[in-house]
């Protein structure tokens, strides 16, 4: 039986993150639920977290403690990268969604691509102390 | 998908799938207005004291109401989006009607508990 790759159900969900022989649009796809999945972590993450800061200073004090560990800089970045990723991914949806570019998507999913890789690469080297 | 425009998918609802593609674009427009204010314009440069951050909240009243908003909209995107990803793995009425009031009620209880906390810092700016 022939199965669609580009249409995942219950029982092949996990195709949704295999980009072997895929085209684009799919890798543009895929990027952008890994992104989606990985930001709502962080938010409900980030809401929990900064509850811990609204009633003591001295919470606070040790969260700042916590943010300048190593990991959590590299976690940021990634967030950062996916941030930037699924914004810009999701302006060119909207656009489409809209009627506006759609012949241009493809050329627009790459544009997104290169910008993402050149912010992702400022913003790691800001936050590493390189820049 | 590329080839074609976007458009809502079954039993998405063209209703959910506007709002999460509306929520998806203020969510980069308040991002923006956030850093611009709190970070270039604003007064939170770099790492402050938990007293100057609460006064700050307090002193600006467009500050909590700006991040109110936010909460409101990144957790309606959020979790418009994960049902849309939920969505493809083709869920049978009943169990979509379940998650359908666990994302409502959950949402909700994130909208409340994110405002809660910024209203509770605006109180603590004032006592400062």
């Amino acid at each position: 039986m022939m199965i669609d790759k580009n249409k995942p159900s219950a029982g092949n969900w996990w195709k949704w993150f295999d980009p072997r022989g895929r085209d684009v649009g799919t890798w543009a796809y895929i990027l952008n639920r890994l992104t989606a999945l990985g930001l709502t972590f962080y938010l409900f993450l980030h809401l929990i977290v900064l509850g811990q800061l609204a009633f003591t200073p001295d919470n606070y004090f040790q969260f700042l403690t916590f943010l300048h560990t190593p990991v959590v800089i590299f976690g940021e970045w990634l967030v950062i990268i996916a941030g930037i990723y699924h914004g810009l991914n999701g302006i060119r949806i909207g656009l489409t969604s809209f009627g506006i570019a759609v012949p241009s998507q493809k050329a627009l999913f790459w544009v997104v691509f290169v910008v993402s890789a050149i912010g992702s690469l400022y913003f790691g080297l800001k936050m590493f102390g390189v820049m | 998908m590329i080839s074609s425009k976007s458009t809502p998918k079954p039993g998405e609802g063209s209703n959910a799938w506007l709002i999460k593609i509306l929520t998806g674009l203020l969510v980069i427009l308040i991002l923006g207005i956030h850093f611009i204010v709190n970070h270039i314009t604003g007064g939170l440069n770099g790492l402050m004291t938990y007293n100057e951050i609460v006064s700050y909240y307090a002193r600006n009243p467009i500050i909590p109401i700006m991040e109110g908003l936010f909460v409101t909209v990144v957790v309606t995107h959020s979790l418009l989006g994960l049902r849309s990803v939920l969505l493809d793995l083709k869920l049978s009425r009943k169990t979509l009607s379940t998650v359908n009031w666990l994302f409502l009620l959950g949402g909700a209880a994130f909208i409340i508990y994110g405002i809660g906390l910024i209203v509770v810092i605006v109180i603590r700016g004032l006592q400062v």
